[in-house]
């Protein structure tokens, strides 16, 4: 067994140990029911039940999410250096960029088995009430929800590795987590309305932060319409072409996800352990 | 024998602080090197650059492979014992050890075989956190053993643990030593080096201060006292006198008094070689030392 792999099934297991992986898997069902429920009570629930519930729980999962992956993230490897164990394992013939990416993979699995579990199970209920011609939205909401989770947990890594201890790390965390998911947003607004920036602009601001960008891949997947779309989703179908759009998205996600973690990994190597 | 160890030059600074200035020494295949010296001496810097989690200046490499270079790979011939063995509460011996195991790419098998050798087999389902600190330090052994490397790294193998514990602790540094170990150890418990040292290291302010064989440096730290005697005339023939018990660096002159560093049996000697010399002594007096190390030594088993 290599050591990587050695890393990650700890994680994996500490994540289990730990209840938080069976805590949010929960809470993600739970949240995910209640939605179906409202919408079902409300008569909304008809063909297109399935889509309704998946447009609102993007919107939560674009909050909650974010939260618990750059959280975990920030506690990794604060918390072994908090511990003493960061010496005792990086004393052992391993690298720092072995640690990190077998701590990111173990953590990695762990989220997204918490998204599978919680988002998943729901849907297999809500397919029982709800007709299935809206199961592939669905699942691409699971899947954005999972690459969110890997790409904020990339930047968690990275504010671990900075971070001289745990409590520090969670409150660095917190603070970007609040940056992201809700100042962002404000403040794209204000520069919009005080510059009135390009199309081109726009596309920055989406691009400039992970949770945009899986927001207009969301909407890209449920209505590329260009009604629905916004200002910044018109403008990318318009001047890229849909499939263009995505794939540049999908880029600026992948670069979300290995940018940090790949600094993360040098960081580390050059800090005295 | 080859240097399994050798450390060239090394430096580490924090800011403008040097914790290691220029340390070089070699270790010896097979023997036991006790590293010395008060808090803040450099000592575990020196092991943390040893096991490569910190960085340095200078050279040092563990059986020819580079520390610096290729961290991973000199990390594979050394087991290392932390100050205080820091493992994740929450996993059982068990599981620490296996996990350990993992990470050396040792069986599974070998990692209870470890926790079996030094006294663990009972505690395999304990949790990590409900074992006492000498207990820990067991368990810290058994992974350190993992794979046989041929350098053993011990950080103040005896801090926190009683004497039952440090006896012990002695008998397995012996029994390492026994089968052929080469063993780096801190330590600033002076009484323990003649049970497990061949070789000693004395470290001050990060410079080396003492290089020696565990016997020069048990000579050099017995001298404890100086002992101030005033001597009417004849002071050529009660420093000849003197020399006839101690060294002859050993004896000088502060005015009218002559000044013997003694170790704790020579005193009475030395008083006795003066009286038969017929040295007359008019008055005495003994100042007690805090040890003879302190003053370089050069040369030794160790270079």
């Amino acid at each position: 067994m290599t050591p990587v792999i050695a890393i990650m099934r700890k994680e994996l297991a500490d994540a289990g140990r730990g209840r938080w992986l069976p805590v949010f898997a929960g809470a993600f069902a739970v949240v995910a029911l209640v939605l179906c429920l409202v919408q079902a009570t409300s008569g909304d629930l008809g063909s297109q039940g399935f889509n309704r519930t998946t447009a609102g729980l993007i919107n939560l999962c674009l909050l909650l999410v974010p939260l618990l992956a750059l959280v975990l993230g920030a506690g990794t490897i604060a918390g072994e250096r908090d511990r003493g164990t960061l010496a005792t394992l990086l004393a052992q013939p391993i690298s720092a960029a072995e640690l990190v990416l077998g701590k990111f993979a173990g953590l990695n699995l762990a989220v997204w088995s918490a998204i599978a579990l919680g988002f998943g199970g729901a849907g297999i209920v809500m397919a029982l009430l709800t007709p299935l011609t809206d199961a592939r939205h669905y699942l691409v909401f699971v899947a954005l929800a999972g690459v969110l989770a890997t790409a904020t947990l990339s930047a968690g890594m990275l504010v671990s590795v900075l971070s001289d201890g745990r409590m520090k790390a969670l409150a660095i965390a917190i603070v970007l987590w609040f940056a992201m998911v809700l100042f962002y947003d404000l403040a794209a607004i204000g520069l919009a309305l005080a510059f009135s920036p390009s199309g081109r602009g726009l596309l920055v601001t989406v691009l400039g932060n992970p949770v945009e960008t899986v927001r207009i891949l969301a909407v890209f997947s449920l209505e590329p319409d260009l009604e629905v779309l916004g200002p910044v989703g018109a403008y990318l179908v318009e001047e890229l072409g849909l499939r263009t759009a995505i794939a540049l998205l999908a880029g600026a996600l992948v670069t979300w996800i290995s940018a940090p973690l790949l600094l993360a990994m040098w960081l580390l190597g050059r800090q005295d352990a | 024998m080859p240097a399994l160890l050798e450390v060239s030059a090394v430096t580490k600074r924090y800011g403008a602080t040097r914790a290691l200035d220029d340390v070089t020494f070699e270790l010896q295949s097979g023997r036991v090197l006790a590293v010395l010296g008060a808090n803040g001496a450099g000592k575990t810097t020196l092991i943390r650059c040893v096991t490569g989690t910190t960085h340095f200046e200078g050279t040092l490499s563990i059986d020819g492979v580079d520390v610096r270079a290729h961290g991973r790979d000199a990390r594979r011939l050394l087991g290392y014992l932390p100050q205080h063995a820091a493992f994740h509460a929450d996993l059982t011996v068990r599981e620490t050890a296996e996990f350990y195991a993992d990470l050396r790419r040792a069986s599974h098998v070998e990692a209870l075989e470890r926790v079996a050798a030094v006294g663990l087999a009972d505690h395999l389902d304990k949790r990590v956190n409900a074992l006492s600190g000498g207990m820990r330090q067991r368990l810290a052994l058994a992974v350190a053993l993992l794979t046989d490397p041929p350098l053993l790294v011990l950080d103040e193998p005896a801090a926190g643990l009683d004497i039952a514990a440090r006896i012990e602790l002695r008998h397995l540094v012996r029994e390492q030593r026994a089968r052929g170990k080469t063993i780096l150890m801190s330590t600033h418990w002076l009484e323990d080096v003649p049970y497990v040292a061949d070789d000693v290291l004395v470290l001050e302010g990060g410079r080396c201060e003492f290089l020696g064989t565990a016997r020069a440096f048990a000579a050099l730290s017995a001298r404890t006292s100086n002992l101030y005697l005033r001597v009417k005339g004849e002071r050529t023939k009660a420093v000849r006198a003197a020399r006839t018990v101690v060294m002859d660096g050993a004896v000088s002159s502060q005015g009218d008094w002559l000044v013997v560093a003694c170790g704790p049996v020579e005193k009475g000697p030395v008083i006795e070689a003066l009286v038969s010399a017929q040295v007359p002594i008019l008055d005495l007096r003994v100042e007690e030392v805090a040890g003879g190390v302190g003053r370089p030594v050069e040369g030794g088993g160790v270079r």
